[in-house]
């Protein structure tokens, strides 16, 4: 267990990113905050994470095109979890047609989260 | 000087016209200059503000992530909470930093649940922040009230809830609207009783926002909305029939039947649409029976709603309607009979879409 | 006798003109005031609204994005990209390819994994046929594109188009090239889910000019202030027609004329009255009137509403010939306009539309260049025949200048009590510096364009317009 795992998180609010990133990090992996679609796809290609976290709705490059963007023009295999709003079901169906693993509806726990994220992980 | 004086004994001398016109220029001369320099002061304040603000948001918020993690089980709160919590009072007790304290909250309560959001609640208070909140409900500005309720929905305060049912008669628009929220917010569909009594309409984009709040609720005990259905209001009406749709109301079947003669027009399209839904086939009967007197929106509600429920003996209803005069209605028939899927029907597709794409 | 008569001719032209520039400054005040009441009334409105609520609501109605584009290709992949990006969810975009001679269709094709598909559609509009066809993408993520290909048949025709192949409740109508702000949906369809009191058919919000901006990817980085006194001047115009102007007319409910950047109408109603016209140059100053005429004709209650927030951002004219082109254009579609509806004019079974809207327009907008020529050249006649009085010249150039100057200057702070969009240090001045220098900078070559516009109008009327650069083309 030397290997530090790498994540990628991509959510345009700065509280939840940084409230994530002190989460996660306490658990021993290495996150990468990106603020949106665009800032994510770079940081994706540049540090080959073993996880994505991605928001859905973000400004310029959405989450879908992220999922999209990994399994079908980098032909990743990397476990991506999405973060929806509420109501937004037929959104979530797409990411999951296009690829994602796993899906979190906001507002969730961010305790449900790192559980997830090691299940993942494992 | 004397050139001056000069200027001004000739204007004295001059029409009164020139004399109002020059009075006007020297006016509008005055406001320029006074609003030239408000502009540099407003600018420069605008800036600084801005400055503040991001910097005091960075600070904030990473006062809020730390304190979330530095509570313990043993304490209510820890004693490095404690110092946090110290440090932000002394803040909060300027108006302009109080707010970007408020915001910086609200930023994370409104998308994280569980222990963390409710530490968020508990922190809230904490700050002394519900008293200001508390106070703006008594302001005379019907804006502020609106911000002080929306503050207490968002922060989930369920003690003041008499206090804010003061404001059920308030004469603006806007603030029944956040108290009606703040009701559904916190009591879900109990909260939804103001339905009973209410008078004025219930605009879409409230009943959007309503449902998206009834949707936040996981543990839903959805009330009886049969009295709605039957509400003298037509937008409380069609509002229950958007929640009978959502969550499936099969139980109010005979009160939706009942709603496809109501009066409104509107009324009996979301009745269409709440029945197509709930794919019940004795509506499919009664509005095939009287196809011709509907409108044409309740038509083609009626037609989406075959798409679900035909069966084969609808064939020659279809057949009648495959050269209605409207276009979209003529689609809607070739769509169904697609779907039944007749082969003497392929047949005729082809020549079909030629005549439509003409 | 003689020189008696032509006094009397000449106090009564004297007075002409001081009667129109009194009623014309007495009208912009009145509709300032009205908009700073509206905007304020606004602003504590909407100050507490969350957006995003509404936006991730799959309960919202559906809309349309339609995009007209005719050689395009330089930016049109990232133009469609920014129309993906917003945050509404129950929307989608139709692109139509207007006959391009480019190769802006292949570009799409590629970008958006795009495969031709069969789609039936109701021909509710008459247009130009399709060309190559109906597209859609094969990647999930883009499953909201639609790209049409069809004959060249003008803006108006691409627009009745999508008007034909939306499936939606509502259609926001826009030019390719708008930089569209990711919540600019949600905040123009409110008046429409929000009123219930009458039936709102379309609304309009804000445009702003974005030359020299910063521009990445389709999407707005950065607001810069542009170089030129031209572009300068049409910040500032556009801050005092949608600041000082628009939000009065809302409140009076006689809105003419919504951006043809950038509006969301009622699509029900916009076919119902058959669409855009094709065979004007204004087409979307027309289509309002005409929609609203119909409303009325109908006798039913109906609102063009609008907003005063910033929704998109467009190119402007940053050089004479385009900028006297476009403005040519304006008053020829107003002209065009007016002319097709005179019956609504000075009539009272219109109401306020035809006694308030139309004469405004018709006095204000579309005579007043008119007149204040007529002013110049008699003026120019008056100096070269030596009648002048000179106290009176004088003192009513300088109030009428210093009038102009203080309405600019109101209108910018106006815009930093509300928006504040340049907020880069100096550009305070440089809007100061402007709003003096415009008088003499940006409104005589305005007035040339709309004496050339009326010229073109009557005289040149059966000039074929030909495929023009579209470019700042749009009416704000």
């Amino acid at each position: 267990m030397n290997v530090i795992y790498k994540i990628v998180l991509a959510e345009d609010n700065s509280v939840l990113s940084l409230l994530l990133k002190f989460r996660l990090e306490k658990e021993g992996y290495k996150l990468l905050i990106a603020v949106d679609g665009k800032q994510a796809i770079e940081l994706i290609e540049e540090y080959n994470p073993e996880l994505i976290l991605t928001d859905i709705m973000m400004p310029f490059v959405s989450g879908l095109e992220v999922i999209s963007y990994v399994r079908n023009k980098l032909n990743l295999k990397t476990p991506i979890i999405v973060f929806s709003s509420a109501g937004q079901e037929e959104i979530v169906l797409k990411a999951f047609d296009l690829g994602a693993t796993d899906f979190m509806s906001k507002p969730f726990s961010p305790h449900e989260l790192v559980i997830r994220v090691k299940r993942l992980l494992k | 000087m004397n050139e001056n004086l000069h200027i001004l004994e000739s204007l004295k001398h001059s029409s009164p016209i020139i004399q109002l016109i020059w009075g006007l220029s020297c006016l509008f001369f005055i406001i320029i200059a006074i609003l030239t320099f408000y502009l540099k002061y407003l600018r420069n304040h605008l800036r600084v503000n801005e400055k503040i603000e991001t910097k005091y948001q960075e600070i904030y918020e990473s006062y809020l992530v730390t304190y979330l993690y530095a509570g313990n089980d043993e304490e209510a709160f820890s004693s490095e909470q404690q110092i946090i919590i110290e440090k932000l009072k002394k803040y909060a007790a300027d108006p302009f930093k109080r707010k970007i304290i408020v915001s910086t909250l609200l930023k994370l309560r409104n998308e994280i649940s569980g222990e963390m959001g409710e530490s968020i609640d508990k922190l809230f208070i904490k700050l002394g922040l519900l008293r200001y909140s508390l106070a703006k409900l008594r302001s005379k500005k019907w804006d502020v009230i609106a911000i002080g309720i929306r503050e207490l929905t968002q922060f989930k305060i369920k003690a003041v809830h008499k206090i804010i049912m003061n404001n059920i008669n308030h004469p603006k628009r806007e603030v029944r609207k956040e108290m009606q929220f703040y009701l559904v917010h916190l009591y879900a569909f109990e909260g939804l009783e103001f339905l009973n009594v209410l008078e004025t309409p219930l605009s879409e984009w409230d009943q959007i926002q309503l449902l998206e709040v009834l949707q936040l609720n996981n543990n839903t005990q959805i009330a009886d909305i049969k009295p709605w259905l039957k509400s003298s209001n037509d937008s409380v009406v069609i509002f229950a029939l958007k929640i009978a749709k959502v969550y499936n109301q099969f139980e109010a079947k005979e009160v939706l039947i009942e709603l496809l003669n109501h009066k409104c027009e509107d009324v009996r399209i979301n009745a269409i649409s709440a029945l197509s839904h709930l794919n019940i086939i004795e509506a499919k009967n009664i509005l095939k029976n009287n196809f011709n007197d509907r409108g044409h929106e309740e038509q083609i509600g009626f037609l989406k709603m075959m798409e679900n429920v035909y069966e084969a003996s609808d064939k020659t209803f279809l057949m009648e309607h495959i050269n209605h005069k409207s276009t979209e209605i003529k689609l809607l028939v070739i769509e169904v009979l697609k779907n039944i899927n007749f082969e003497e029907f392929a047949l005729n597709e082809a020549e079909l879409k030629k005549t439509l794409t003409a | 006798m003689y020189t008696s008569t032509l006094q009397i001719i000449m106090t009564i032209i004297h007075y002409f003109f001081l009667v129109f520039s009194a009623i014309a400054i007495a009208s912009y005040v009145i509709l300032a005031i009205i908009s700073a009441i509206e905007t304020i009334e606004y602003m504590k409105k909407n100050s507490f609204v969350n957006y995003k609520e509404i936006l991730s609501s799959t309960f919202s109605p559906s809309i349309s994005i339609i995009a007209p584009a005719y050689n395009e290709s330089l930016n049109i992949v990232e133009n469609v990209r920014s129309l993906l990006s917003s945050y509404y969810v129950n929307y989608d975009v139709i692109i139509v390819n207007d006959g391009s001679k480019d190769d802006s269709l292949s570009k799409l094709i590629e970008a958006y994994d795009l495969i031709q598909i069969d789609n039936l559609f109701n021909e509710h509009i008459k247009t130009k046929p399709l060309r190559k066809g109906i597209y859609k993408s094969t990647n999930p993520a883009f499953d909201k594109l639609t790209v049409i290909d069809k004959e060249n048949g003008g803006k108006a025709d691409a627009l009745n188009m999508g008007l034909n192949m939306s499936k939606n409740k509502y259609v926001a109508c826009i030019d390719v090239d708008c930089l569209l702000l990711e919540d600019a949906l949600q905040k123009l369809i409110k008046p429409f889910l929000e009123t219930t009191d009458v039936k709102v058919i379309a609304a309009g919000g804000v445009i702003r000019i974005a030359n020299s901006c910063t521009v990445k990817d389709g999407k707005l980085l950065d607001v810069n202030f542009p170089k030129t006194w031209l572009e300068q001047g049409q910040i500032l115009e556009y801050l005092r027609a949608f600041l000082l102007g628009r939000m009065a007319w809302s409140r009076l409910n006689g809105l003419l004329v919504i951006s043809g950047a950038f509006g969301l109408f009622d699509k029900k109603i916009a076919i119902k009255v058959g669409g855009y016209d094709t065979n004007t140059v204004g087409e979307d100053m027309e289509i309002i009137v005409r929609m609203r005429r119909y409303m009325e004709d109908q006798k039913q209650k109906y609102k063009v509403a609008y907003i005063p927030d910033p929704l998109c951002w467009t190119e402007a004219p940053d050089n004479y010939k385009t900028f006297i082109s476009q403005r040519n254009r304006w008053t020829r579609g107003t002209i065009e306009t007016l002319k097709k509806h005179r019956k609504i004019g000075f009539n009272p079974k219109y109401k306020s539309l035809g006694l308030i809207s139309y004469p405004y327009w018709f006095f204000f907008e579309r005579m007043a260049p008119i007149i204040e020529v007529t002013g110049i050249i008699y003026f120019g006649i008056l100096i070269f025949l030596n009648e002048v009085r000179w106290d009176y010249a004088f003192a009513f150039i300088i109030v009428a200048y210093l009038f102009s100057v203080l309405f600019s200057i109101v209108a910018i702070v106006s815009e930093e009590l509300t928006y504040h969009q340049y907020k880069k240090k100096s550009i305070g001045f440089k809007l100061i510096m402007i709003a003096f220098l415009e008088p003499f900078v940006n409104h005589p070559t305005i007035l040339y364009s709309a004496i050339k516009g009326n010229i073109d109008y009557y005289f040149y009327k059966k000039i074929e317009w030909g495929t023009m650069t579209r470019k700042g083309m749009t009416k704000a």
